[in-house]
């Protein structure tokens, strides 16, 4: 019987400062990566998930971020998952594929057999062990994870066929505008080596047309280019590749979530949360503490937030570090960020709180929930002071703000 | 002495308070917007009170029949059975005003709340020697309501100009009047206002004098107008230091606390807030501006602001209840719940925020 030595390396994309813009006002002075969902930067969930990968060797997080970003983050999460995590900087975006071969000679430097690539704003439970099997049935270059939504929101996404019973990709259309398909590109995959000579074809195919751009800018006809070097993912290899015995597809049924707005990541806290009772249950505050807040539901309290216990709180709280949370207090769906202070009575639901925010004695903080709508999730920014007994209804507080009165349906600038 | 007060009818301003009690019955205060009238009325030595009522005259006659005994003061109905305008119900009552005497009565509304100077207002009376006395008070927007144009230093009034675009003088009828049996004479038994029709005459023979009110006057037969009622008849108990008034340091301003009411650890009520016999305040409970029927419950942590809780309502755990909400008798709005300035009608449950100003049937 022979013995191949498997190895598997994950990349983690992570993007830059300029994608960062939709998570508004929180991305300020924090990349969005390392906004804390259930408690844990938003990166952690995937990395903690690759983990579990048997022969994980190494786990990249490449994006335009400055190094010293991550530098922090990336040492912590090394020690404490005792497995190295590295962070590699682009010098501008090269696109999810471009970002890949950009840095080739890194992620082959110990020579692995698989390659897992997972883009860092998805929440799902990353069944990678489960993928890397499905692939190594499949075989060819590489396998993506699919999920099954409704009809009428598939066209945000990646929208894609599949072979029933082979599990084949046939076909893949990014963002269409008439409907193909119910299935969707979960933005996880897992590679063999082969795909960056598969990219490295993209390249020069470009750099063809790069040619063929610069005689006919000397022939004065208009022709419109990427870059030669940009090189992405779904339209640029998965589209081509499809239908070619190269890709196939490995469908969850579990949650699946992109997260592209600060709303959204109250809900994949809540589905984090929700998992943390199979993953991690010591993350999980336990209700049954005689002299400790009464707590509803999945709950995360940082070990340094002191919470008075006549509080309330939960479902769906994340409680970040050097929280006060004062006596009488409700929170209910929402992420607490860190030294914020939260005064005797108030109340915060469906509400992000910033960093070194204060919540006076009965104001409230409150939104209706809607995820999906502008407003749908109160936001305060970092600094921000909502006075005694001032009501925030379905707002956005920009950061450095002080409330005195109260507000409804306002971006508060 | 006797008096006539103008109750009218269905109160419909005040829903959804009045549609479980009638409007003279609404407590403001902790007392029944009524009996701050007849209680004025019996301290200056008037013996009987005639009701103007054309709703529900059994509901308020046996409400009554408690205060008749306790005030030793004698009430009746005069009942419409059409509406009768501002001047009619007087000609109604007729009999029941004019005795033997030939002293003159009193006419009050009863959506007018004031510091009722009536003692004042019977000097006034005998001084000037005219048919008839009203009480003016001052306003702001006099554009607003009929301005009683008047001889500045004799009260004499020359004219009332309804709804007047230009400034002619920023003096109001207060709705208090002080007339002579003879004003009777003027008023024929038929729909007819006293503003339009009497006064004015009264005022071509010289007749008619004017007294400025001295303190405050208010009309609160609607909810914004009431909260801002409670809030000068609290300055005024407070400009006479009245040993009503709650204090503690869980008090801020001016507030009346029903001795019978319980108010729990670490709560902050105050300023301008009436809190009724048999209510219970859990801890850690905020209240500004509002009125607190009988009977109610605020759970803890609850937070209400400028707005009236009707009788035997309960307010939920970390609810917030604010901006001119006005809850009927017997609602019960949730735990965590929102009201920005509902106004729901008896015997509901609020098991959803109410995020702007909506009516909840």
């Amino acid at each position: 019987m022979e013995i191949t030595e498997e190895k598997v390396v994950a990349v983690i994309l992570v993007g830059g400062p300029t994608k960062g813009t939709r998570f508004r006002p929180l991305s300020f002075n924090t990349p969005e990566p390392l906004f804390p969902l259930a408690g844990q930067p938003m990166v952690h969930h995937p990395i903690s998930a690759c983990k579990r990968i048997p022969n994980l060797v190494q786990v990249f997080l490449v994006g335009f971020y400055e190094e010293r970003e991550f530098a922090l983050y990336v040492s912590s999460v090394s020690n404490e998952l005792r497995v190295p995590v590295r962070y590699l900087k682009e010098d501008k975006p090269h696109g999810s594929a471009g970002s890949l071969y950009y840095f080739r000679d890194k992620i082959m430097e110990e020579s692995p057999t698989h390659i897992f690539l997972l883009n860092f704003d998805v929440c799902c439970n990353f069944p990678l062990p489960n993928m890397l099997e499905a692939h190594k049935m499949h075989g060819g270059i590489g396998t993506l994870l699919v999920i099954k939504v409704s009809a009428e929101s598939a066209n945000q996404f990646g929208e894609l066929v599949a072979d029933p019973i082979t599990k084949e990709l046939l076909h893949y259309t990014e963002k269409p505008e008439t409907f193909v398909s119910d299935l969707i590109n979960c933005g996880v995959y897992v590679f063999t080596p082969k795909i960056f000579s598969v990219i490295q074809e993209v390249f020069l195919l470009r750099e063809d047309r790069v040619l063929l751009h610069l005689i006919m800018w000397l022939l004065d006809l208009s022709f419109r280019s990427l870059p030669s070097d940009f090189v992405r993912l779904d339209q640029d290899i998965l589209s081509p590749l499809a239908g070619k015995k190269q890709l196939y597809t490995y469908e969850t049924t579990d949650f699946w979530e992109q997260i592209k707005t600060p709303g959204m990541s109250i809900k994949c806290s809540a589905l984090y949360l929700a998992q943390f009772r199979f993953t991690s249950p010591h993350l999980l505050v336990n209700g049954d503490g005689k002299r400790k807040a009464t707590v509803v539901g999945d709950v995360y309290i940082h070990p340094s937030a002191k919470v008075h216990p006549t509080a309330k709180i939960g479902p769906n709280v994340s409680i970040s570090a050097n929280v006060r949370v004062a006596a009488g207090v409700r929170l209910m769906n929402c992420i607490v960020l860190d030294d914020v202070e939260i005064k005797e009575n108030a109340v915060v639901m469906h509400a992000i709180v910033g960093w070194k925010s204060s919540l006076g004695r009965w104001s409230r903080v409150q939104a209706d929930g809607d995820y999906n709508s502008k407003l749908g999730i109160t936001i305060l920014g970092e600094s921000v002071t909502v006075e005694d007994e001032v009501v925030v209804i379905n707002s956005i507080v920009l950061p450095n703000k002080m409330l005195n009165v109260s507000v409804q349906e306002e971006i508060i600038l | 002495m006797k008096a006539l007060i103008l109750v009218g009818g269905f109160g419909t301003r005040l829903r959804p308070l009045t549609l479980s009690v009638p409007k003279p019955l609404v407590e403001f205060a902790n007392k029944p917007m009524i009996l701050h009238q007849i209680e004025a009325l019996k301290a200056i030595g008037v013996t009987e009170v005639v009701l103007a009522i054309n709703y529900q005259p059994e509901v308020m006659l046996n409400f009554l029949k408690d205060f008749e005994a306790k005030l030793e003061i004698k009430i009746t109905c005069s009942q419409e059975t059409e509406p009768l305008g501002t001047a009619g119900p007087l000609a109604l009552a007729r009999d029941k005003l004019i005795d033997d005497s030939g002293e003159p009565f009193f006419v009050l509304n009863s959506d007018v709340i004031s510091e009722y100077p009536l003692k004042e207002m019977i000097e006034f009376h005998k001084s000037h020697g005219g048919e008839a006395s009203i009480m003016v008070t001052k306003v702001d927007e006099p554009s607003k309501y009929g301005v009683v144009v008047m001889e500045e230093t004799t009260g004499q009034v020359e004219r009332f100009v309804e709804k007047p675009k230009l400034f002619v003088g920023n003096k109001i009828n207060a709705g208090i009047y002080l007339l002579n049996p003879s004003v009777l004479d003027r008023i024929e038994l038929r729909p007819t206002s006293i503003e339009k029709e009497v006064f004015p005459k009264i005022a071509a023979e010289k007749k008619l004098y004017a007294m400025v009110l001295p303190g405050f006057w208010m009309d609160i037969g609607q909810p914004r107008d009431y909260i801002t009622g409670l809030r000068l008849y609290l300055d005024s108990l407070r400009k006479k230091s009245s040993p009503k008034l709650a204090c503690g340091t869980h008090i801020i301003g001016n507030v009346l606390v029903d001795e019978s009411a319980k108010i729990g650890e670490g709560c902050l009520i105050g300023p301008d807030v009436a809190i009724g016999p048999g209510c219970v305040v859990e801890s850690g409970v905020r209240l500004s501006r509002c009125t607190v029927m009988r009977g109610v419950r605020i759970k803890k942590h609850a937070c209400i602001s400028s707005s009236i809780i009707g009788w035997h309502s309960t307010v939920g755990q970390w609810a917030r209840v604010e901006n001119m909400t006005i809850l009927g008798e017997d609602v019960h709005v949730g735990d965590e719940i929102y009201s920005n300035g509902g106004v729901v009608l008896p015997h509901k449950e609020i098991k959803s925020s109410i995020l702007k100003p909506e009516i909840v049937m």
